[in-house]
């Protein structure tokens, strides 16, 4: 047993397999950043890869994120301050005025895949509350959702928001109608077209 | 018996997604966030527990008993007023793309100028039978006021019946505001009837935006058509399956139409879906795919068990240009809607790329596939005039009817003509430059608005809309 069967539970959607073995792991005393590492973030950095080349579907990839996150909150308690328990840390939410979270949603739980603590605050989100959860948890990254045109206006005074408050935590916009050039337009720090780009994306703007 | 390949629901099959819808109404319920429909719900009886309304398979049918199962929507011009239900139809332009795509496959944003020019080709259309709303969403226009623009260019530069505003409870006072100048008064309004049709959407699953909710009601308190519809992601914003997407998608649509009975009964209303699968590869939203037309003439048969006019989406497409892919998915769903009965065919011409564009050329290119659909579905004449065995017996074996009176009497009219798709021959289409048929449609496009003569209106009642609007943008 080792942690390349876990890294194989993920791949495998068997998130009772990924409890069990991850749980048998750390009672043996293997490193837990091994187990983390080289087990459950590896495992989702393949399954992102296998998503983005078409071999996976959307509910198998989200399947595989349910499973490492089991394995994470096994983990989790055991996890001393040193050691890094995320890649870091991203406030996601759906901006004012509109209330479409499809998109939002894959983006959240394909961050959290990836191994990024993704706090998620749903639909309607006011600017200030944006702001306020970003200061309060040292986020590293605001991810903005928008489906109307009519709120897109929502995602420029956030960012405007953000910038006034001094903060060093970074923005980036998605969703239907928004474009890199609009990104652009309100100095959003990163734009993707697409779930697996704003992974991508995320781990480009904290590396 | 008749035969078409696509599924008859049978009487069965209907009930059983009637029971399953009545089932998730009366313990799940429907949420709306938009007080004043809580209020009406309350006052009528309906259990409402927070946003939550739940209703009874009995409360449901009452209001459908007043819902009318066809309606006219009258135009400023009245030789151009429509029908809706039953066996009547209308083609209706796209809605809501934010982006226009150029020749090339490249986009920009869509702006008003683009919007008027929609509203052109519309007014010259043989075969697009009602304005749109929101054709393009334009970006070079305040958003608070864009409806505002957007209905007032309707009004003006086209005389067919329009689309109204349902962009907010605001918005759709505006809507009713401005019909009431265009008809010279509330009284005179109010007996005309309908004349404009407006599109609410549910919010999959199972609840309605304050802005959907709150037009719905003053649209419906003003006796304006409003179109109910449910845009369902099959496996995202719900089932999978295709029948728990009918299931889900009808518990919306009846909470839409019961609001609307309660608030008018009478209020004409349409059964409407554009509901689909989502592309689970990419996890984005696909309408070019059979099960949307599958959804399609679902929604026509269970439109019917209700005895109501249904909405769908016509000429759909996930392709980015008018290519043979954008060509195909669209002519696929423009015709299953057709044929299946669906009243109301909104997005008929222009949409590209799942919603996300409009097209001047792909509109050019499903307008033509608008008339041929039509002539697809004109039954044949059976009259002896029209089999006229006497001609076939004067023909006789081994003859021609090139040369007999009635080939020469109708030969201009029997047939569809095309309007500018291609039937030369190899040599013909090389010698006219050898064009694909979305070329061709960007030299007819500069015809077409060159042709455009805007339609007399009252210059009192332009002026009037004018101060309207003026006055509005001064207070947002």
């Amino acid at each position: 047993m080792t942690t390349q069967d876990i890294f194989n539970a993920v791949l495998a959607f068997d998130e009772a397999t990924v409890i069990t073995l991850t749980q048998a792991e750390l009672d043996g005393g293997t490193d837990i950043d091994a187990i983390l590492n080289d087990g459950l973030i590896s495992a989702m950095d393949e399954v992102g890869e296998r998503f983005s080349s078409g071999e996976l579907f959307v509910p198998e990839m989200l399947m595989a994120a349910q499973a490492m996150k089991a394995g994470l909150a096994i983990l989790k308690p055991h996890l001393s301050a040193g050691q890094s328990q995320s890649k870091g840390v991203v406030i996601i939410g759906t901006v004012k005025g509109d209330l479409h979270d499809i998109g939002k949603n894959l983006v959240s739980m394909m961050m959290e895949g990836a191994g990024f603590e993704v706090v998620d605050l749903g639909v309607d989100v006011e600017s200030e509350a944006f702001v306020k959860t970003a200061a309060e948890k040292s986020a590293n990254v605001i991810a903005l959702s928008a489906l109307l045109t009519t709120t897109m206006p929502s995602m420029e005074s956030t960012v405007k928001a953000v910038k006034e408050a001094g903060m060093a935590t970074r923005t980036i916009i998605g969703g239907a109608p928004v474009t890199q050039a609009f990104a652009d337009q309100i100095g959003a720090d990163g734009y993707s077209a697409d779930a697996p780009g704003a992974v991508k994306l995320v781990k480009q703007l904290v590396a | 018996m008749m035969v078409d390949r696509m599924q008859t629901f049978t009487t069965d099959q209907i009930t059983r997604i009637h029971d399953a819808s009545m089932e998730l109404l009366s313990s799940v319920g429907v949420a709306f966030n938009e007080p004043e429909a809580l209020e009406i719900f309350a006052s009528n009886g309906f259990r409402v527990d927070g946003k939550t309304v739940f209703m009874t398979d009995t409360q449901v049918q009452k209001a459908l008993e007043t819902a009318p199962s066809r309606f006219t929507v009258t135009a400023r011009n009245p030789e151009k007023s429509v029908a809706v239900g039953e066996d009547d139809f209308v083609f209706v332009p796209g809605y809501g793309a934010p982006f226009i795509t150029l020749p090339d496959g490249s986009q920009r944003e869509a702006t008003m100028a683009d919007y008027d020019n929609f509203c052109k080709l519309v007014q010259t259309s043989k075969t697009i039978d009602m304005n749109g709303f929101m054709m393009v969403e334009p970006g070079d226009v305040s958003p608070e006021t864009a409806h505002l623009d957007m209905m007032f260019s309707s009004i003006v530069l086209c005389d067919k019946p329009f689309m109204g505003s349902p962009v907010s409870k605001q918005g759709a006072r505006d809507c009713v505001e401005m019909a009431t100048i265009l008809w010279g008064g509330k009284d005179k309004l109010a007996a005309t009837g309908p004349v404009s049709v407006s599109l609410i959407n549910s919010l999959s699953p199972l609840q309605f935006s304050d802005e959907m909710a709150g037009s719905l009601i003053e649209l419906a308190r003003a006796n304006q058509a409003c179109v109910i519809a449910s845009l369902i992601m099959a496996g995202s914003s719900g089932p999978v399956t295709l029948a728990g997407v009918l299931a889900l998608q009808n518990a919306e649509i009846l909470a839409g139409i019961t609001l609307a009975q309660l608030v008018n009964p009478g209020a004409p209303v349409i059964y409407g879906s554009t509901s689909s699968a989502m592309d689970m590869r990419t996890g984005g939203l696909a309408i070019g795919c059979p099960e949307l037309s599958m959804v399609v003439s679902a929604t026509a048969q269970m439109a019917r068990f209700y005895k109501l006019p249904s909405r769908s989406g016509g000429g759909l497409t996930d392709a980015h240009c008018p290519d043979g892919q954008a060509a195909g998915e669209s002519a696929l769903a423009l015709s299953t809607a057709a044929r299946n009965g669906i009243n109301f065919i909104l997005h008929s011409a222009g949409i590209l790329g799942s919603y996300i564009a409009m097209s001047f050329e792909k509109f050019l290119m499903d307008e033509e596939m608008c008339g041929i659909v039509r002539k697809l579905i004109k039954p044949i004449d059976f009259s002896e005039e029209a089999i006229d065995v006497q001609m076939i017996k004067t023909v006789g074996i081994g003859g021609q009817y090139l040369t007999q009176p009635k080939t020469f009497k109708l030969c201009r009219t029997e047939f569809y003509m095309t309007d500018f798709f291609n039937r030369q021959n190899h040599a013909g289409w090389k010698a006219a430059g050898s064009k694909r048929i979305d070329q061709v449609a960007t030299e007819r496009l500069s015809q077409r608005l060159a042709a455009y003569e805007k339609p007399p209106i009252d210059p009192d009642v332009e002026t009037a809309l004018s101060s309207y609007i003026a006055k509005r943008k001064k207070i947002s």
